[in-house]
């Protein structure tokens, strides 16, 4: 689309068009879809295909184990599906995680953001802490809880007897192994939501709180009146991200609990992976798949349509 | 001038004397998981290099479970990748490997030669699809001077095993002291933990492919499991012990019996281990009234269906499942020998006596199911383990739970 109008504005202020253009005797409108022609194959290609296929596949009884050719079988993966305990389980600790995760990353990240803005002398130390949880790979993020919080050589359990309470078996009960994973998570991604809002701090201009301090405004009250608002952009783009991937669950979980115990802190994408990957049940697998990404079509479409009012 | 065309001369006389030899060999690539040992079976390898001119075999390692090994070989498998030629597999996946289509036929091979639940587990269809490599069951691994020092025989059922850890860590005082070590976390052990007490019932999961589950007896199994762990036998965080802490925390002193496969054995006598010379291996409990029950275990070798060296990788997986490598891991990796008459190898008996009386055992271990939807069986139980042992099903529920999966999984 951008491309269009700038080349209408161009083609405005510079009657004259290229000579090969001329040539072709190619119209705007032909010359944007020419142009636009490779960005589309290739997302087509690696996108819109996936999916559609994916779609497709979910309507067939396809399983690598029985060593039968696909069967077209309807709707009877979903079916599966809505007698499956674990496929309601799995997708109920998702939306749980999602729940939980988000607004908690979201207050996280707002309080590291505001602090990272205050006027320090040296700001790189402060910035480099926020980068690193951000940069590490989710999995090790999700080993070094895991570690953290072991039973009988983490440092959780060790903090707590130095202060007199009873350590936790952290894995052993599905309570208690959520909130350690719901905690991981919010440490990884607070500072990719403090990334985002920083950048959005930065943008308010000095002047407003120097005419609000004027007027005799406090600093609570800045906040609510200028900060929030203003950042209101950010904080939006920054909850459909965080949402979208934490619909995604996969890593930490898998890294710090596998999903137990039993199923209790399993998340619909290891689910899929569990039904792909180790049963080799692709049909029932793509079905599951169709179903995550419906899921997450619902949540930025709301995302979207509260943008979109806001402008 | 002169010296340069020498000089090249020389360089490519030299290139060649080095590329044609190696265009000659044939590089194969065998894919042997982290925990077996690879240095051990490198030694092997060695020596079929040494009289097998125009054969190079590196190795590939990964994985240091049966599930991770399985996820990496599902990935690999699954897109045709033909860098392997052969594979190391848990005898409970030659079936599923076969039924994709993932391992050639080995054929014209006599299998009678092999103890006969090797040849069953690599005979699918009436077709040789695997190899064995070695063979492997379950056993009581306990500490003898403790036993001796209480006065206690190892014990025979589970019941015994339960009063007899609780004499000794109530009269050790030490509180590092467990008295039994099992494994609970959702791994494939897990699968042995929960079969271990059903079978000794005189109970069978399935009958020529169909379940012929007994919910009783699964209660009865899950219950007798939790209980180890309320009445303080086993520690508390024992949904999170693998086979390996097993090993670990047995080597380190810190338990009484562990219910473990045969490689713990040659680390127990290790220098890094505490107990050297104090253990002891025996036959598994059975429940009081039944008969002890054990775990087939064990490795095989397949050979890829995408190897481009279909013939050769065939006469490697020959040699390494030959008598004489049967011999040579048994000794050197305390591996149990697939060859019957390997167990009064003096040789073999020497490096581990108690292999004499491991035979017997081996012999009648029972498979875990034969299905090529073996991972969904397995992932059923052993998440049921797991969940009934942190608390979270009761084992009333956990035996409900996989019953009504394992109907949908073997329909």
């Amino acid at each position: 689309m951008a491309t269009t109008t700038s080349l209408k504005i161009s083609a405005d202020v510079e009657p004259r068009q290229a000579a090969w253009v001329r040539w072709l005797d190619l119209s705007d409108r032909s010359l944007a879809i020419l142009l636009l022609a490779p960005a589309a194959l290739l997302l087509a290609l690696i996108i819109v295909y996936p999916v559609c296929r994916l779609a497709y596949t979910s309507f067939f009884s396809l399983s690598l184990t029985s060593g039968l050719p696909a069967e077209f079988a309807g709707l009877e993966n979903y079916r599966l599906m809505i007698d499956d305990p674990v496929f309601w389980e799995t997708t109920w600790n998702t939306v749980l995680i999602t729940v939980i995760t988000v607004p908690g990353a979201l207050i996280v990240g707002l309080g590291l953001a505001l602090m990272a803005n205050l006027p320090f002398r040296t700001q790189w130390p402060v910035r480099l802490s926020l980068l690193i949880p951000w940069a590490l790979p989710l999995s090790f993020a999700g080993l070094i809880f895991a570690w953290f919080f072991h039973s009988e050589y983490g440092v959780v359990n060790d903090v707590l007897n130095r202060v007199g309470l009873p350590g936790v078996i952290w894995f052993n009960s599905p309570n208690w192994a959520f909130a350690a994973i719901c905690l991981t998570i919010i440490w990884k991604t607070s500072s990719f939501m403090a990334l985002i809002i920083l950048a959005g701090l930065q943008t308010i201009p000095r002047s407003l709180y120097e005419a609000a301090d004027v007027d005799g405004a406090g600093r609570l009250r800045q906040f609510f009146e200028i900060t929030l608002p203003l950042l209101k952009p950010s904080i939006v783009v920054a909850l459909i991200f965080r949402t979208i991937t934490s619909l995604q669950t996969f890593d930490i979980p898998y890294m710090m609990t596998g999903g137990g115990p039993g199923t209790s802190t399993a998340t619909l994408a290891m689910y899929i992976h569990q039904n792909t990957v180790s049963f080799l049940d692709l049909g029932y697998g793509s079905a599951l798949a169709v179903v995550m990404f419906a899921l997450s079509m619902c949540v930025t479409a709301v995302y979207l349509r509260m943008i979109r009012t806001k402008e | 001038m002169n010296c340069n065309i020498r000089a090249a001369a020389l360089a490519c006389a030299t290139i060649f004397s080095f590329a044609a030899p190696a265009l000659a060999d044939t590089e194969l690539k065998i894919y042997i998981s982290s925990q077996h040992q690879p240095n051990v079976w490198r030694k092997a390898l060695d020596q079929y290099e040494a009289k097998t001119p125009g054969v190079k075999v590196t190795i590939e390692t990964g994985g240091n479970t049966s599930e991770a090994q399985a996820q990496y070989l599902n990935t690999v498998m699954s897109a045709k990748d033909s860098s392997l030629d052969v594979l190391i597999l848990d005898v409970i996946r030659p079936a599923q490997f076969a039924a994709a289509g993932w391992t050639s036929d080995v054929e014209g091979k006599d299998l009678s030669t092999y103890l006969p639940a090797y040849a069953e587990a690599n005979t699918v269809g009436g077709k040789t699809v695997a190899l064995p490599a070695f063979a492997d069951a379950q056993f009581l691994y306990y500490r003898k001077d403790l036993l001796d020092k209480y006065g206690i025989q190892p014990p025979k059922s589970w019941d015994e095993l339960k009063t007899a850890a609780k004499t000794i860590t109530d009269g050790e005082k030490n509180p590092e002291l467990q008295g039994l070590s099992f494994q609970g976390k959702a791994i494939e052990g897990a699968v042995c933990t929960f079969l271990l007490p059903y079978w000794s019932q005189g109970k069978a999961l399935t009958n020529n492919g169909r379940l012929s589950f007994d919910h009783d007896a699964a209660v009865k199994s899950l219950a007798l499991w939790k209980s180890f762990a309320d009445d303080g036998v086993a520690k508390k965080n024992i949904a999170e012990v693998a086979t390996d802490d097993t090993r670990k925390e047995f080597q380190a002193g810190n338990v009484v019996f562990a219910v473990n496969w045969s490689y713990a054995w040659a680390q127990s006598q290790g220098p890094e281990s505490a107990v050297a010379g104090k253990v002891g291996v025996a036959r598994l409990p059975a429940m009081t009234g039944g008969e002890s029950a054990t775990c087939l275990g064990g490795w095989e070798w397949g050979v890829s269906a995408f190897s481009a060296h279909q013939d050769e990788a065939k006469k490697l997986v020959a040699y390494l499942s030959s008598p004489e490598v049967s011999k040579f891991m048994a000794i050197n990796a305390s591996l149990l020998p697939t060859y019957a008459d390997l167990y009064k190898d003096g040789d073999v008996t020497k490096a581990a006596p108690w292999f004499a009386d491991a035979l017997q055992v081996v012999e009648t271990a029972k498979p875990r199911p034969v299905t090529p939807r073996y991972n969904e069986v397995s992932e059923t139980i052993r998440t049921t383990v797991n969940a009934v042992l942190a608390g979270v099903s009761t084992p009333e529920e956990g035996a409900s739970q996989i019953e009504s999966r394992l109907k949908r999984i073997l329909r």
